[in-house]
């Protein structure tokens, strides 16, 4: 795609906007009036910032009913007051009853995790358990026929270490026990456009979505 | 513990299923109209934005702005904040400028935002103190012109507004961004507000060049 000019890409996006709110408001001229009344979304979706997956799209769903963080390769740091606080928010405050962390395909932050190039500082750092990760599960990864398997694979272990990560959030911890809150992972094929659902070990396949002691 | 109802469970196992369907029937959509769409989304990513918005549920940032996948590389934290000590954010701010030279970042708040109403609530907040913290900064730099504003959601309204001028201000701190737009003449920072009452979005009209010139005399990092 040859790039756009400077002052078209902004005029782009606001000329997006107006369609979006023009034609929104003739399906139900109630809808910005409802949305002004507040949010009560039901799941927390902790994704990566990649361009390709754009959440409430690739699931359909209408505004508010996603709560939305997203980083570089959907990385969640015991450490990280950023997520940590959009946790407390959602979870504590806004009540999500399930939290959902998707890492993808092609992701390069799991692209990166595999190799050792220099990124700078910032990113090395934010990406150095991503990069963890490669190391701890080394046999497994060299046994794989190729890089696209080993950064699928890589993301979706991703994906279970930011859930390990997020079971240690307070929030979480009172939320499960109080009420049932639950947490998800999943894989979004970029090539296929499809999310599949990350089978936890030991959970349940009858209700497969519940963590086992329910 | 409590444990969920059956009812509870069903409920819940629906909501969840129901993204999976939709999920499917999305793809499905757009394999029927172009069958190359996702194999060419497979082959990597070039976005021309960045965008920096709430974490709010009503603000689907592609949705929006008519934007398709591929198009816009997004991060969403509580209140749309740029913390120059938050790795998360400038990580992404990172990544967007030196390996997809984004030719645009906008930074997009809005009105009736939460984060900023909690952040103005005098009460310990627990973990969300630190992070709420920067909008009570906010207020503390421009309280001459907030005080003087007596109407409670027009005070906000105002506050949500000079939160994002002085998170695109921090933008602008960054190494990535200074030394790029030496090099490049981008990204161009934006200031934008969504509001709900008719879903549009306002253009603060920051005055990119003048900020970063204002920036540089005390953060200048651009030789590197
Ligand atoms: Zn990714
Ligand atoms: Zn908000």
């Amino acid at each position: 795609m040859a790039p756009i000019s400077f002052t078209d890409a902004i005029e782009r996006v606001v000329a997006g906007n107006r369609v979006y709110a023009q034609q929104t408001a003739e399906q139900d001229p109630n809808f910005f009036k409802t949305l002004a009344t507040g949010q009560a979304p039901e799941i927390l979706w902790i994704g990566c910032a990649d361009s390709r997956i754009p959440e409430t799209t690739i699931c359909n769903c209408m505004p508010g009913e996603l709560f939305v963080h997203r980083n570089i390769a959907n990385t969640v740091h015991g450490n990280d007051l950023n997520a940590a606080s959009v946790v407390e928010y959602a979870v504590a405050h806004l009540k999500v009853k399930k939290v959902v962390v998707c890492g993808h395909t092609k992701c390069g932050g799991a692209n990166a995790a595999l190799g050792d190039a220099d990124l700078g500082e910032t990113l090395n750092t934010w990406l150095h358990p991503v990069r963890e990760l490669r190391r701890k599960h080394k046999i497994e990864l060299e046994e794989l026929p190729d890089d696209d398997a080993r950064s699928a694979r890589v993301a979706e272990l991703n994906v279970h270490q930011s859930i390990e990560v997020l079971k240690q959030h307070p929030a979480i911890k009172k939320a499960i026990h109080d009420r049932g809150l639950s947490l998800h992972g999943m894989i979004y094929d970029i090539g296929a456009g499809h999310l599949k659902l990350l089978e936890e070990a030991g959970g349940k396949k009858s209700n497969g979505l519940w963590s086992a002691d329910h | 513990m409590a444990v969920p109802s059956e009812q509870v469970i069903k409920y819940l196992q629906q909501s969840h299923d129901r993204i999976f369907e939709n999920n499917r029937a999305w793809a499905e959509e757009h394999r029927k109209k172009n069958p190359e769409f996702f194999t060419k989304l497979s082959a990597g990513q070039e976005p021309d934005y960045l965008w920096i918005g709430c974490s709010d549920s009503r603000i689907p940032a592609e949705a929006i702005t008519g934007l398709g996948p591929g198009e816009m590389f997004i991060h969403r934290n509580i209140a749309n904040l740029v913390c120059n000590t938050d790795l998360n954010v400038m990580s992404v701010v990172n990544y967007a400028v030196r390996h997809l030279k984004v030719k645009h970042i906008v930074v997009c708040g809005h009105y009736g935002c939460g984060g900023v109403k909690a952040a103005m609530t005098p009460k310990d907040m627990g973990l969300l103190n630190p992070w709420l913290r920067n909008i009570r900064d906010v207020y503390r730099l421009h309280e001459a012109e907030l005080d003087q504003i007596t109407d409670e959601e027009k005070r906000y309204d105002r506050l949500v507004e000079l939160n994002v001028v002085e998170q695109c201000r921090n933008i602008l701190k960054t190494a990535a961004v200074q030394q790029s737009y030496a090099k490049n003449d981008f990204p161009i920072v934006h200031g934008w507000v969504f509001g709900f009452q008719d879903g549009l979005l306002k253009d603060l009209k920051i005055n990119f060049e003048e900020m970063l010139k204002g920036i540089q005399k005390i953060y200048d990092l651009s030789a590197e």
